[in-house]
């Protein structure tokens, strides 16, 4: 048997792993999310946000970032309307431009927000790192003067106090992978005194937490986990809190994996499997 | 139908293309795949036109007049000297340009935000408030920078340091490997989240 267990077919553990999500995504139970630390120093920012600040919002992610990240922005985006503050986005991520500004704009929407007066989108704009350094001294030629829509930037009212980086109150990223959080870090954190939040995919956490323990950023969003904490405080339960019942029973059959993958090789002769 | 209802419905059916791969390569799953390469080209092609080339040549360049714009764009144009043998060095030059800003840019930021502060981190009191996580910090750093350090033969005290450093590493990957699994699962619960509920209905 411990023999059979070492060559069992890649395809038997797909299809337990689909039969476990979609069974806790059609039967939730509820189970406990509690607020990691991290998350709170994020949350207690944009609590500390008055009516009139303006907050940034980096889409720095693609479409396999949207299930982790895009709750996290329709819950940054309702927190800070709440508070009264103004959001302008943008990415240096090509897809970031329609996944993340369509977050911004259906909160923007149920809030009642106006373009250009509550909100800006100023969308993809190239050049990585390169586009960061520029834009914390001029933002508007970092943009070439434009909006996503291509309108001028000089026609939104609120981007007459948005010069620069140094004009927002408060740097919100969602990233999965370079540039993302650590080049806000290097070349906005090191030049302006502007709090920087992250909320990064799983993958990433291992290398944003440094930078939070160093203070560089202010608080940090894990995964799909922080994205569900975040959905708790701004009081908007959605894919991210249906999916963490899914997520911690698809944990306890890869954790069952492991020890019976472990137990077949040091039982069954220790041949090793097929990879 | 409208767009909205067909662009579920493609999403929905690329999906099921795409994943039919874990079972069997099969043309379905090519298909997808090419397409997606190709629609992914053209959105990026069409992005770069209209929030950056467009914009620069016509506002920047021809209402501005900021001339000094025609050096990145004839260093730009210079890439496309590589389809031609006979001047296809020309290329280099640009490519040597952008690898001089490029590392002027990085190395700069980089030394004091990610290494400068990033060291003095690790040089916490490790008495007081979070001592034990600040010595756990420490020790692991230090050790695992003496298993990468080859000057002196790794046995007695030097190597017992860099077998800790190697064990603090096999830790730090185990945690890596965690959330890689977790960033997997979310990636396919959004896709099961997009079929069950946007798709079909029942979610």
């Amino acid at each position: 048997m411990w023999q059979k267990l070492q060559n069992v077919d890649r395809r038997v553990i797909y299809v337990l792993m689909m039969i476990v999500c979609v069974y806790a995504l059609l039967n939730p139970m509820g189970l406990p999310i509690s607020i990691n630390e991290t998350t709170r120093m994020a949350y207690d920012k944009i609590q500390a946000l008055q009516p009139g600040d303006i907050v940034w919002l980096g889409y720095e992610f693609s479409a396999g970032g949207v299930p982790e990240l895009v709750p996290a922005i329709k819950a940054t985006a309702k927190m800070a309307f709440e508070k009264g503050a103004r959001i302008v986005s943008g990415t240096m991520w090509l897809e970031g431009q329609n996944l993340g500004g369509a977050a911004l704009r259906e909160m923007a929407d149920l809030q009642g927000k106006v373009y250009g007066v509550d909100y800006v989108q100023i969308g993809y704009k190239p050049g990585g790192q390169v586009f960061l350094e520029r834009a914390v001294d001029d933002l508007w030629d970092a943009a070439v003067g434009i909006d996503e829509n291509g309108a001028d930037l000089a026609t939104l009212p609120l981007m007459e106090e948005v010069k620069s980086m140094a004009a927002f109150d408060l740097i919100f990223i969602y990233c999965t992978g370079n540039p993302g959080d650590k080049e806000y870090v290097k070349i906005v954190g090191d030049r302006l005194n502007v709090p920087i939040c992250s909320s990064v995919v799983s993958v990433s956490v291992p290398e944003s937490m440094p930078f939070v323990r160093s203070g560089q950023l202010a608080g940090l969003l894990m995964g799909m986990r922080g994205a569900a904490e975040f959905e708790i405080l701004a009081k908007i339960p959605g894919n991210a809190v249906s999916g963490m019942d899914a997520q911690s029973l698809s944990h306890v059959l890869i954790i069952v994996f492991i020890i019976v993958g472990n137990l077949a090789f040091l039982l069954g002769g220790k041949k090793g499997g097929r990879v | 139908m409208d767009t909205a209802t067909l662009g579920i419905w493609s999403a929905a059916i690329m999906t099921l293309f795409l994943y039919s791969y874990i079972f069997v390569d099969n043309p379905f799953f090519k298909f997808a795949e090419h397409a997606y390469i190709g629609v992914a080209a053209a959105y990026g092609m069409v992005l770069q036109i209209d929030n950056m080339i467009r914009p620069t040549i016509k506002t920047k360049l021809l209402v501005q007049g900021q001339w000094i714009l025609i050096i990145p764009i004839i260093l730009g144009l210079m890439i496309y000297t590589r389809y031609f043998k006979s001047i296809n060095y020309i290329a280099r030059y640009t490519v040597a340009f952008m690898v001089g800003v490029g590392a002027g840019v990085v190395l700069a930021r980089d030394f004091r935000a990610s290494f400068m502060l990033q060291v003095a981190d690790t040089m916490r009191s490790v008495t007081g408030p979070g001592g034990v996580e600040n010595l756990i910090v420490m020790v692991g750093v230090v050790t695992t920078l003496t298993y990468f350090f080859f000057t002196l033969e790794q046995k007695g005290f030097v190597g017992v340091t860099a077998k800790i450093g190697r064990w603090t590493m096999m830790i730090a990957l185990g945690a890596a490997f965690g959330n890689t699994v977790m960033a997997r699962v979310s990636l396919f619960l959004g896709r099961v989240q997009f079929l069950l509920g946007d798709w079909l209905g029942i979610l």
